[in-house]
């Protein structure tokens, strides 16, 4: 049975406190998740909202939405938003900057943190779909 | 986040950082760090042992003070390493930039 999970606000930097209690809801609603899997999950996500908090347009004004589901095999997260601009993915594709760079490992560390990772723009929202495989879920199943 | 100064042997500054090091926190860090090295203390331990979160923006608030002490003839290390840092240090190729010293008296030896 799928555990659902949403929210929705505006994308400001108070909203990443938000995000990371609704993992603290998912902890201890499912203390079977291994704590690495929800960890790097919760890991990818603030990284990716962060992005819309910093580059999002209008500053201040975009709207997110987010939906979680636990399977017994993998975690699935959808994270909508109203920016006006396509995100810059070009550091996916490009790798890691040098050691001593401040920035620009955001996204980069958010994709090496899932299994799969997809955005998608479809009319005016940015839509990113974040799929983690679940630590065991086979000798489980 | 909380940021507890301490120092040890007069001009080690302890950084004990309390909560989640996320991009609303790092800037704090960043100033905290340049703070102390401008008071002529560039030796710094950053504590992250009561770190529960870290992201890219903490991460580079790291190596932002990583740069300020050694420019200063300092260092910066860090101690308290949690899974979650840890994972993210290895993922970024960071852990042998900012290696993760057992303890602050492990960290400060040497200085």
């Amino acid at each position: 049975m799928a555990g659902d999970y949403a929210l929705r606000g505006l994308a400001v930097p108070e909203s990443l406190d938000r995000l990371h209690e609704l993992f603290e809801r998912v902890r201890t609603d499912w203390p079977d998740i291994d704590e690495v899997d929800l960890s790097m999950f919760e890991t990818a996500i603030v990284e990716i909202h962060g992005n819309v908090v910093e580059h999002g347009h209008p500053p201040g004004q975009v709207i997110y939405a987010f939906e979680l589901e636990v399977h017994p095999d993998r975690i699935v997260g959808v994270l909508a938003d109203t920016g006006s601009a396509v995100p810059d993915l070009s550091s996916i594709d490009e790798g890691l900057p040098d050691d001593l760079a401040e920035n620009g490992r955001g996204l980069w560390l958010a994709k090496a943190t899932l299994d799969e990772l997809d955005y998608v723009r479809v009319g005016d929202r940015n839509t990113w779909r974040l799929v983690r495989n679940r630590t065991g879920a086979t000798t489980r199943a | 986040m909380e940021i507890e100064k301490s120092y040890q042997d007069g001009d080690v500054a302890v950084l004990r950082l309390v909560g989640r090091l996320n991009m609303v926190a790092a800037p704090r860090l960043k100033s905290d760090i340049d703070q102390t090295v401008a008071e002529g203390r560039p030796r710094i331990v950053v504590d992250l042992s009561e770190v529960s979160f870290m992201d890219s923006s903490g991460l580079g608030a790291l190596i932002a003070g990583l740069k300020k002490s050694r420019q200063a003839s300092g260092d910066l290390r860090i101690t308290g390493v949690t899974q979650q840092v840890a994972t993210v240090l290895q993922l970024t190729n960071l852990d042998k930039v900012l290696r993760a010293h057992p303890s602050v008296e492990a960290a400060t030896d040497g200085w």
